[in-house]
C-alpha cells in the first residue's frame, strides 16, 4: 500500500496504517520489529536585540524502525513515512550485518495507567504567544542598564508512539515551553532561561535575571590564584555534571571499561548526604515519561543513596548483553534517533541550606564544560558570571578566572546544596556549595 | 507574492550511514533518510520563516500558499530589513577519489573492524571507532528566479583508545573527515597513534595553571583562531551588539604575524559551492596583518554592518540560515617549529584539541588540549594532560609573536544557535606569550 504524504499535518489514523504495515511487513524477515513515530509542531520567534525580527513555524516528522533476527539488531529512519518500506529495507539490511547477542525480547504489551507527564494540553504553538514571551524577557531586562542582544521563544507539541510486533503500543502527547536572552553591558554578558512543559514561568523574570547578571557582572576585579570555597550555580553544576557523571552512570560505558565508575558500587563516590537519581515520574518535566524509548516501562534509579554508588542505567541492549535487566534508560535524542542509554530527569538531592552566608566565589556559568575529560573527570573551564558573596550578598564581580579539578572528586568535596532546585534540560539539581577549589587568576 | 518582499526556499535530501564497532562487536551499521526544507519570506516588517519534513517538491500554487504562510506569520516582527544585492557564483564539487556509496557496508565495516584492531596495544582497555557518511542533495530558489543546486559526500571516522591502570582511565583519539571520498583505508597508523597516547597519558602529570609561554599545534591553533577570533567576527553577534569586535574595523587588534582567514570556497570539510542564501563564497581575510579588515556576512548582516562580503550564511538541513565559519586558519609565517620552541625557551606545548568555547560579548575563549609538554630550554620534556587555555580576545592576538611555516587543517563540527555544521580550522604552530593556562597540577 502506498500512503500519500502530503507535507502538511500527517493524519493520526494515516500513521497508525503505516504502523501496522512495518509491523506485518518487518515480521515477515525479522524476529520482532519496532517502530516508533514522533510528529509535532512548534512556533517560535527571536530577538534581534530588543526587536523581534523572525517568526518561526514549523512542523515534523520522523519515523524510525528496528528489526532484531537472531539478536542481530538493525535499524533505520526516515523523515518521510511515505517511504517507510525503503527505511524497512535498511533496518533489515543493517541488521545482517550487526553483530548477533543475547537478546531476550522487546518488552510486551503492560498497563502503564495515568496521564500524560510532560504534556499541558493549554499549551498552543502561536506565533503571538512567542511574541509575547520575547517582549516581557526584554521588559524585564531593561529593568537593568542593560542592552539586550538576542533572544528566543519556542512552544511546541507533539505526539509520540512506540509500537513492537508483540502488541506494545503506547503513546504520550507533550508540550514544551522554552524561552531564552542574553544582554550586555560594555563587555560583561548575562544568559538566563527557562524551559518547562507548561508556560508556568515568568519571561520578564527570565530577562530581570539575564539584566542582573550583565549589570552586575561589570567593572569586576581580579582574583588571586588559589584555593576557594566556591559555591556553582544550578546552570553551572548542570554543565560539569552533564559532560563527566551522566557519561560515567551508563551500563554501556561502565562494561566496555570507559566509566571511573566502575567496580565502585557499594561504596562511596559523593559527600555523605548526596543522592543522585533518576526519576522519570516528575509531573510538568521534559524528561518525564511512563516507558522509555523502547517501550520499558520506566523506574526510579537510585544511582547514588546517601553517598554510596547504588546501580547504573541500562538499555535492553546492553542489559541482555551482560545478563542484567533493562533499567527503562533508553531515550532517543533529535529526529529519528536511535536508543541509547540516558536518563530522564536526573536529581540531585540531599538537605538543603543557605549556601553564601560564609564567604565564597559564586559561579554563574562555565564557558567549555564540554571539553572536560569525560573518563578521567579532569576539566578547567572559564567562569561566566563568578562573583564573590558573603552575608547571602553578591559583594562584588570577578573580572576573569578559571576552575580547574575533577569532577568525581567535586561530588566527594559537596558541602552544601541550596534551597533554589530547578530544572536545567534534563538535570533538576540546587546550587552546589563546595570546599577548596583551585581558581585561577587570569 | 502576498506581502513578502522576496522569499527562498532551500530544501536538502540527505542519506547517512553510520557503522558504530565498540571492541570488536559492529554495534551499528545504519542508514537513515532525511527530507528537509527552509522557506523564508521577508517582508516589511521581518522574517517568516516555515521549517517543512518531508517536501516533495510542491508545485507552483502549494509554493505561493506555503510563502504566504510564511509572510503572515511575519506579522509578530517589527524590523526592516535590507538584503545586500546578491552575488551568485559557484564552485564546483571536487570529485570523489572513491565513492563511499561503491564500497558495500559490509566492507567498510570489515575495513573499521580492522582498524580498531591497530588500537588495541597493551594497556588499552577499550576501542570504538565511528564511522559516518552523509550525503545531500541541496536544491536552492528565490523570488528573482535563481535556482541552483549541488550534491555532496561528507564522511569520516573518528577512532578512541582507552588506557585504564588502577583505577585511572586516559584516552587517545583521532579523526579524519573530508570531502573528497572514502577514507578510512590504510589509517592503521592513526589508530595506533591514539592507543599509544593514552597509554603515555597514564604517567602524564595534571599541568600546573598559571600565565606562561605557550606554543600551540596546528590542530590547537586551529581552534584558537575559530574560538578566539572566528566567531566574534560573524556579523550577525556584530550587529545584535553580542561581539567585542563591533566597530573596530580598521583597528590593530594583533600583531603584524597574525592574518586569520575564513574561506568557504576552499576543498574542505567546511566547503561550501555556494552559501545557504545562493549566494557564491569566496576567502575573506578576517585578520590581515593583525588589523581588523572584515566581518563574515550573510546578505542582510552585509546590508546592516558593512565590511566583508556575504556568502558565509550556512544552514543544517532543516534549518535557517546563519552567519558561520567554514574553513578557518591562521596564515603561515616564517618560523620553523624548532625555532619557535627555541624562542619559547620555558613554557608549555599544547597539542590535539578536546574542542573550545567563547562569550563573543564579553570576549572571553576557552579552549582544551588534549595533552601537552613542558617546554625547558627549548626542548619538550614531561608530558602533562589535561590542559585548558583561556584568553580575552582582543588582547590575546597581540600575544602572538612568532607563526610557524606550515599550516594543516583539522576537521571538526561548530555549533552554534542549536545548529551543528561541518568546519575546518587550521594553522601553523604559534608562540603566544602570556597566556593563562588552567590546570590543577604542580608542574
Amino acid at each position: 500500500m502506498v500512503h500519500r504524504i502530503s507535507s502538511s499535518k500527517m493524519r493520526w489514523w494515516v500513521a497508525v496504517e503505516i504502523i501496522d504495515d512495518i509491523l506485518k511487513a518487518g515480521s515477515r524477515s525479522a524476529d520482532e520489529v519496532e517502530v516508533y513515530f514522533a510528529e509535532g509542531q512548534s512556533a517560535s520567534a527571536e530577538l534581534k536585540r530588543d526587536t523581534v525580527s523572525r517568526s518561526i513555524e514549523s512542523r515534523y516528522f520522523s519515523l524510525s524502525i528496528r528489526t532484531i533476527a537472531g539478536g542481530k539488531i538493525g535499524s533505520s529512519s526516515t523523515s518521510n513515512p511515505a517511504e517507510w518500506q525503503k527505511c524497512l529495507d535498511a533496518a533489515l539490511a543493517s541488521g545482517r550485518l550487526a553483530t548477533g547477542q543475547a537478546w531476550g525480547g522487546l518488552p510486551g504489551p503492560q498497563v502503564l495507567k495515568g496521564p500524560d507527564l510532560s504534556y499541558d494540553p493549554a499549551v498552543r504553538p502561536g506565533a503571538a504567544a512567542v511574541k509575547g514571551m520575547l517582549e516581557a524577557m526584554v521588559e524585564g531586562a531593561m529593568r537593568h542598564p542593560v542592552q539586550v542582544t538576542s533572544g528566543g521563544a519556542t512552544i511546541s507539541t507533539g505526539t509520540v508512539t512506540i509500537a513492537n510486533s508483540h502488541g506494545t503500543r503506547y503513546s504520550r502527547d507533550q508540550s514544551l515551553v522554552s524561552a531564552s536572552v542574553e544582554a550586555i553591558r560594555e563587555n560583561s554578558t548575562g544568559y538566563e532561561f527557562e524551559i518547562s512543559c507548561s508556560a508556568d514561568f515568568d519571561p520578564a523574570s527570565i530577562g530581570d535575571r539575564a539584566g542582573f547578571l550583565a549589570a552586575s557582572s561589570a567593572n569586576g576585579t581580579g582574583i588571586s590564584s588559589g584555593a576557594y570555597d566556591i559555591v556553582l550555580s544550578p546552570l553551572a553544576a548542570a554543565q560539569l555534571i552533564s559532560a563527566v557523571i551522566v557519561p560515567a552512570l551508563s551500563g554501556r560505558n561502565v562494561h566496555a571499561g570507559r566509566s571511573r565508575l566502575a567496580g565502585l558500587a557499594g561504596t562511596a563516590v559523593a559527600a555523605p548526604a548526596i543522592s543522585v537519581y533518576d526519576d522519570p515520574f516528575l509531573p510538568g518535566k521534559p524528561g518525564s515519561t511512563r516507558w522509555d524509548a523502547e517501550g520499558t516501562p520506566t523506574r526510579k534509579i537510585p544511582f547514588i543513596t546517601d553517598g554510596i554508588l547504588g546501580e547504573f542505567a541500562y538499555d535492553l541492549k546492553t542489559a541482555y548483553r551482560y545478563g542484567t535487566a533493562g533499567t527503562g534508560s533508553a531515550v532517543r535524542s533529535g529526529s529519528g534517533g536511535m536508543p541509547s542509554i540516558g536518563h530522564h530527569n536526573l536529581v540531585i538531592a540531599g538537605p538543603e541550606c543557605a549556601l553564601m552566608d560564609e564567604p565564597a566565589i559564586f559561579i554563574q556559568d562555565v564557558v567549555g564544560a564540554h571539553t572536560a575529560n569525560a573518563l578521567s573527570g579532569d576539566f578547567s573551564v572559564e567562569l561566566t558570571n563568578p562573583f564573590r558573596v558573603k552575608d547571602g550578598t553578591f559583594e562584588a564581580p570577578v573580572r576573569k578566572a578559571m576552575l580547574s579539578g575533577n569532577v568525581f572528586l567535586l561530588l566527594e568535596s559537596i558541602t552544601g546544596l541550596g534551597r533554589d532546585r530547578r530544572t536545567i534540560g534534563s538535570l533538576v539539581l540546587p546550587s552546589i556549595r563546595l570546599k577548596d577549589q583551585h581558581i585561577i587568576g587570569g | 507574492m502576498s506581502g513578502a518582499r522576496y522569499y527562498d526556499i532551500r530544501h536538502v535530501q540527505g542519506q547517512a550511514t553510520v557503522i558504530d564497532i565498540d571492541n570488536g562487536v559492529v554495534e551499528s551499521a545504519a542508514s537513515s533518510f532525511s527530507d528537509h526544507a527552509v522557506i523564508r519570506a521577508l517582508t516589511r516588517q521581518g522574517w517568516g520563516v516555515l521549517t517543512v519534513d518531508n517536501f516533495q517538491e510542491p508545485g507552483r500554487h502549494d509554493i505561493a500558499s506555503l510563502v504566504r504562510r510564511a509572510a503572515s506569520i511575519a506579522s509578530i516582527c517589527n524590523e526592516e530589513i535590507s538584503l545586500s544585492p546578491p552575488v551568485r557564483g559557484r564552485h564546483e564539487v571536487p570529485a570523489l577519489h572513491e565513492d563511499p556509496r561503491d564500497v558495500s557496508l559490509d566492507e567498510k565495516a570489515q575495513i573499521l573492524l580492522e582498524l580498531e584492531r591497530s588500537a588495541r596495544i597493551p594497556g588499552i582497555s577499550n576501542t570504538r571507532i565511528n564511522y559516518i557518511e552523509r550525503f545531500e542533495k541541496v536544491r536552492f530558489s528565490d523570488s528573482t528566479g535563481y535556482e541552483d543546486e549541488f550534491g555532496i559526500c561528507r564522511s569520516g571516522f573518528g577512532v578512541l583508545a582507552v588506557a585504564a591502570r588502577n583505577g585511572t582511565l586516559q584516552m587517545g583519539y583521532e579523526r579524519r573527515h573530508t570531502i573528497r571520498g572514502l577514507n578510512i583505508r590504510h589509517r592503521q597508523d592513526l589508530a595506533r597513534q591514539a592507543a599509544e597516547r593514552a597509554v603515555l597519558l597514564l604517567d602524564a602529570r595534571p599541568a600546573r595553571g598559571g600565565t606562561m609561554r605557550v606554543v600551540l599545534d596546528p590542530e590547537l591553533a586551529g581552534v584558537f583562531a575559530h574560538e578566539a577570533v572566528g566567531h566574534a567576527s560573524e556579523a550577525d553577534l556584530v550587529q545584535e551588539g553580542n561581539s567585542v569586535l563591533a566597530g573596530k574595523i580598521g583597528d590593530r587588534i594583533g600583531n603584524d604575524v597574525v592574518t586569520i582567514v575564513d574561506d568557504p570556497s576552499l576543498h574542505e570539510f567546511g566547503f561550501e559551492p555556494f552559501d545557504a542564501e545562493g549566494s557564491a563564497t569566496s576567502r575573506t581575510e578576517i585578520i590581515r596583518q593583525g588589523v581588523l579588515a572584515n566581518y563574515l556576512h550573510s546578505r542582510e548582516t552585509l546590508a546592516a554592518v558593512g565590511n566583508g562580503q556575504a556568502g558565509h550564511a550556512r544552514a543544517a538541513a532543516g534549518e535557517i540560515p546563519l552567519v558561520r565559519m567554514s574553513n578557518t586558519f591562521i596564515e603561515a609565517g616564517e618560523s620553523t617549529r624548532e625555532e619557535i620552541l627555541e624562542e619559547c625557551g620555558q613554557g608549555i606545548l599544547l597539542k590535539g584539541s578536546r574542542g573550545g568555547q567563547v562569550d563573543p560579548g564579553r570576549g572571553v575563549f576557552q579552549f582544551n588540549a588534549e595533552y601537552g609538554y613542558l617546554i625547558e630550554n627549548g626542548e619538550c620534556t614531561t608530558m602533562v594532560r589535561d590542559v585548558s587555555l583561556s584568553g580575552e580576545i582582543l588582547k590575546t592576538l597581540f600575544s602572538i609573536r612568532l607563526c610557524g611555516n606550515e599550516v594543516r587543517m583539522h576537521q571538526g563540527y561548530c555549533g552554534k544557535g542549536g545548529q551543528s555544521v561541518p568546519v575546518s580550522d587550521g594553522a601553523p604552530h604559534i608562540l603566544l606569550e602570556d597566556a593563562v593556562v588552567g590546570g590543577s597540577g604542580d608542574h
